[in-house]
């Protein structure tokens, strides 16, 4: 691992959201990612903005590693995502699917097994992820949306699903928005394909996301937004996390069912005590720290 | 085309299908003629090669307003039909009732009523114009309703479509509120001018492959999260590239390439 000390300089007025203060242990140093910490917040970034930010093969097998080394970071309470560059996600890599001999065959196998994890939802993150999405968002990068927690926008952000215009059925992310927003506007952009573009402003009426901050605001705005929900309790925010994307997975009867599991998973945690010490003391909680349960063998 | 069709206009211009209610006389309502013909008005449309996409709308200022139930009245045979049909859940109304695997635009041209928010409910995309409103008076009339309403609830927030199925025939929702719900994606003053432009759209793409996305997403309604997407991935792997793959991100996105 790279000594921190040994970086190039950064610039003279950097952008106050990506200075890393991580004093402990570096993360990883990736080809195609940024990973960050700034107070308990952990940052993802993608970091390929000659290519719109795509994913190539590298950044896949990159993500998967990078979730998780932010869900293990004690330091770390909640994780925002965002783009370098103008677009936030484009999808898979068309320039490396066309010269690289092996075009979507590399991915066959993996999507038959349904065997991804390059989401945070994949790698069944347990702690709250906010997408950022700071310009376009194509195609496969609605995976990002899709699979975050809470998602806010750039006003110039923009979304299309060419997929079908080139061709191609990839409908799992599409599938995720179904179950977070009115169907119809869903499929209008997959039928559609690159035809259209939905605006980021339709994009908060219908629900996909819920803020807008000027283009120049947005990593601001996420470091705060992320710093209110960490100081929430970690243990009740991951059982509330598994409550909830459950409930995509079945009917409401059921879902109340597995909920009440998470419910009283919790009791008897510290934090049920801490909570309401510190409210009536009038301080910040001191939460427990969190564990990250390992995800289950079965693969999304 | 295999018309004549009772009540019914199916017509094919460009890659573009229609099919247009056209009993204006009556609010475009349902009646046994009508109920008959349907099927195979959208079998025509789904089989005839050279439309790519179905566009559905009404003659007239209303778009759809349910069954005809004076006409059914007095035809026994055909009301028994469709007691039947309801009772086994084995409706033939709506392009998704008929399996029908082309994109379906729904251009609600005016007040949308009763059974006739299936078409609305079973539409791949809907638009409307500035004069539609839908209301869903059954149980002003004693009828209890289920299916239009149970699929409108699949497509974003339920308690507007509660409120419809409860307060009946005294209340409307607006196409304005329609579009803030994201029930309709338009709000148009000529819902058949923005219907055909945003269908010539779709038929730009290649049409086995908006028939397997249609397909997915549909399929998608009726399974878990994980579940649907696992079946999602196996129909994109087995599935090659119907168009050549663009070079770049720029490419892909239609956007001429930078540099």
């Amino acid at each position: 691992m790279p000594d921190r000390a040994a970086m190039p300089d950064r610039t003279a007025m950097p952008d106050r959201t990506t200075m890393p203060d991580r004093t402990t242990m570096p993360y990883t140093e990736f080809q195609t990612l940024k990973l960050h910490r700034r107070g308990p917040v952990g940052w993802l970034l993608f970091n390929r903005p000659d290519s719109l930010n795509a994913m190539n093969a590298g950044m896949r097998a990159e993500l998967a590693d990078a979730w998780l080394e932010l869900d293990r970071d004690p330091d770390v309470r909640v994780i925002v995502h965002t783009g370098e560059g103008r677009a936030f996600q484009t999808g898979v890599d068309v320039a490396e699917l066309a010269t690289d001999g092996l075009g979507m065959e590399r991915y066959r196998a993996d999507l038959e097994a349904y065997d991804l994890h390059f989401t945070a939802w994949q790698q069944q993150v347990s702690k709250p992820v906010i997408a950022a999405v700071n310009g376009i968002c194509a195609g496969g990068g609605f995976h990002w949306v899709s699979d975050a927690d809470v998602v806010i926008a750039a006003t110039t952000a923009e979304f299309t699903e060419p997929h079908v215009s080139v061709g191609q059925v990839v409908a799992m992310e599409s599938i995720g928005l179904l179950r977070k927003m009115p169907f119809e506007a869903v499929m209008r952009m997959a039928l559609v394909g690159r035809h259209e573009r939905m605006s980021a402003q339709r994009a908060y009426e219908l629900g996909m996301v819920s803020q807008l901050v000027p283009p120049d605001q947005l990593r601001d705005a996420a470091q705060e937004l992320a710093e209110k929900i960490a100081r929430n309790s970690p243990a009740a925010m991951a059982a509330t996390k598994r409550a909830l994307w459950g409930a995509l997975e079945t009917g409401l009867t059921e879902a109340c069912r597995q909920g009440a599991r998470e419910v009283v998973s919790v009791w008897g945690h510290p934090d049920q005590d801490e909570g309401p010490r510190a409210f009536a003391e009038k301080r910040e909680p001191r939460w427990a720290e969190p564990e990250r349960a390992e995800p289950e063998a079965s693969p999304r | 085309m295999s018309g004549p069709y009772r009540g019914l206009l199916v017509e094919r211009d460009g890659p573009v299908g229609w099919l247009i209610f056209d009993r204006p006389e009556v609010g475009n309502a349902m009646d046994a003629a009508m109920l008959a013909d349907l099927p195979r008005a959208w079998a025509d449309l789904d089989a005839d090669p050279d439309v790519r996409v179905i566009v559905n709308t009404g003659n007239g200022p209303a778009f759809q307003t349910g069954l005809d139930v004076r006409q059914l009245a007095g035809d026994r045979d055909a009301l028994r039909e469709q007691s039947r049909r309801t009772k086994r859940a084995d409706l033939r109304i709506s392009a998704w009732h008929n399996h029908v695997g082309k994109p379906v635009i729904a251009a609600v041209n005016g007040v949308c009523a009763g059974g006739g928010l299936h078409f609305v409910a079973d539409a791949d995309i809907a638009i409307a114009a500035e004069r539609a409103a839908f209301l869903d008076p059954h149980v002003s009339l004693g009828q209890a309703s289920a299916f239009e309403l149970i699929g409108l609830a699949r497509r974003g927030a339920v308690e507007p479509v509660m409120r419809i199925g409860l307060t009946g025939r005294h209340e409307r929702l607006s196409a304005a509120r329609a579009y803030e719900l994201g029930l309709v994606s338009a709000v148009v003053p000529d819902a058949r001018a923005a219907a055909r432009e945003l269908a010539e759209k779709i038929a730009r793409n290649p049409p086995e492959t908006v028939r397997l996305v249609k397909q997915q997403l549909w399929r998608a309604l009726e399974l878990g999260l994980t579940a649907a997407r696992r079946e999602a991935a196996v129909i994109a792997a087995r599935s090659p590239l119907a168009a050549p793959a663009p070079a770049s991100q720029q490419e892909l996105l239609g956007e001429p390439p930078c540099r």
